[in-house]
């Protein structure tokens, strides 16, 4: 008798870890190709008016993704990558911050959170979020002002604006330390974007 | 508690006009028996959340009690609660997946709550109280009669919850400058909607009966 449940509770197992399987398989690259145009519109938003495909030449490193935002001419005009606050109140929120080449914030957008809806989710609100413009790693305490630093939190919430707020400072000091890098890496590729492009055309 | 109802659903006539009656409105999940609670504080700030956690639900339910009156003679009693989760689990990972390729904003904003559909004890119970015993048609659309019912509770309480909370319909705003009413936005609100909206319900449904 006992064998029998078992062998059931095998096959009910067996089968529906092979549907959840197939599944996965089949809407991976859908899933891909979401994130993807997710992470381009996100993009759009935080980087200066440029010319081309930051996706496309994006450079590693130190652990981070940059993507850059040239203007016709190939010039820097801006750059942009992820930073993460893994102390908000409900979990890690992950930004796209935008800056502009000297190493001050142009925009910031939130990929991903969990935080309360009509409370901490107010870190989504453009107004909040536009507040940072122009805003570099020496002139502002990246910290609330209830906690003695530069930046607004709002009614109901401190936690989670403190971590965007902190998550931005540190990304800042990130930067500053690796800018010079970061400014070889993108040369780098963008000479050889340049020399592919030239082959192509000859 | 579901034992109590799946009693009185055995009872009940399998017709497609019945059991529609029953899944949206004498048997309500949220409006008659009061389950399926998370999702319902969780999610229903908006009626657009409403709808999307409505939709996936229902299609897990349809899918589930499809399944589950299929192989309803082939498991044995005392195993049928782990291979009915196993069963529901499959298909709300499913659900996940195809809202994560194909409604990629919705299921950034659903998030957790769309795995939490698996613990969503009215799945559950209309897997015990109708597929186990009911033949594939009518637990089929026992699960659209149900997961209807269900999207639409969720719905009206988005609808009520938005217009009070953040005066808007639909993402648009009514007014200009609205002073957001948290306890509308926050959890107690959808308590507070809710037993406004059941003492409605239950006025109405007394004048009926």
């Amino acid at each position: 008798m006992s064998a029998r449940l078992v062998v059931t509770l095998a096959i009910v197992g067996a089968v529906a870890g092979a549907l959840v399987a197939v599944f996965a398989r089949a809407t991976a690259p859908a899933i891909e190709r979401a994130r993807e145009a997710a992470l381009h519109k996100a993009l759009a938003e935080v980087l200066p008016a440029h010319a081309n495909a930051p996706q496309r030449e994006a450079v590693w490193v130190a652990g981070r993704t940059i993507y850059p935002a040239r203007d016709a001419g190939g010039r820097l005009v801006g750059l942009a990558f992820v930073a993460t606050a893994p102390d908000g109140y409900s979990g890690a929120i992950q930004l796209l911050l935008g800056l502009s080449p000297d190493g001050r914030i142009w925009a910031v957008r939130v990929l991903e959170h969990r935080e309360t809806p009509g409370l901490g989710d107010q870190i989504t609100r453009a107004d909040w979020l536009g507040g940072f413009r122009g805003r570099g790693l020496h002139d502002t305490r990246w910290e609330v002002k209830k906690r003695g630093g530069d930046i607004d939190e709002f009614t109901g919430a401190t936690i989670t604006p403190s971590a965007v707020a902190r998550a931005i400072g540190r990304a800042l000091a990130w930067y500053a330390a690796h800018a010079e890098e970061i400014r070889r890496a993108l040369d780098a590729k963008g000479r050889m974007r340049k020399k592919q492009a030239q082959g192509g055309a000859r | 508690m579901s034992h109590a109802h799946g009693v009185a659903a055995t009872a009940a006539d399998t017709s497609p006009r019945a059991i529609f009656a029953r899944g949206i409105w004498r048997e309500n999940t949220i409006f008659a028996h009061l389950l399926g609670m998370c999702p319902l504080l969780g999610v229903t700030t908006t009626t657009k959340n409403g709808l999307w956690m409505g939709a996936a639900t229902t299609l897990v339910l349809v899918g589930s009690n499809a399944v589950i009156s299929l192989v309803r003679r082939l498991i044995p009693r005392e195993v049928r609660i782990p291979a009915y989760i196993t069963i529901i689990a499959a298909f709300v990972t499913v659900v996940d997946l195809a809202m994560d390729a194909w409604a990629h904003e919705m299921h950034k904003i659903l998030g957790l709550f769309i795995p939490l559909i698996v613990v969503n004890c009215a799945i559950m119970g209309r897997a015990e109280a109708f597929a186990s015993k009911h033949g594939v048609v009518p637990s089929l659309l026992d699960g659209l009669a149900v997961g209807l019912g269900f999207t639409l509770a969720l719905a009206l309480l988005g609808f009520v919850r938005e217009l009070l909370g953040e005066g808007a319909v639909f993402g648009h705003a009514l007014w200009a400058e609205y002073p957001k009413a948290l306890g509308f936005i926050l959890p107690p609100g959808a308590f507070l909607a809710l037993a406004f909206l059941l003492a409605a319900i239950r006025r109405f449904a007394n004048k009926e009966a």
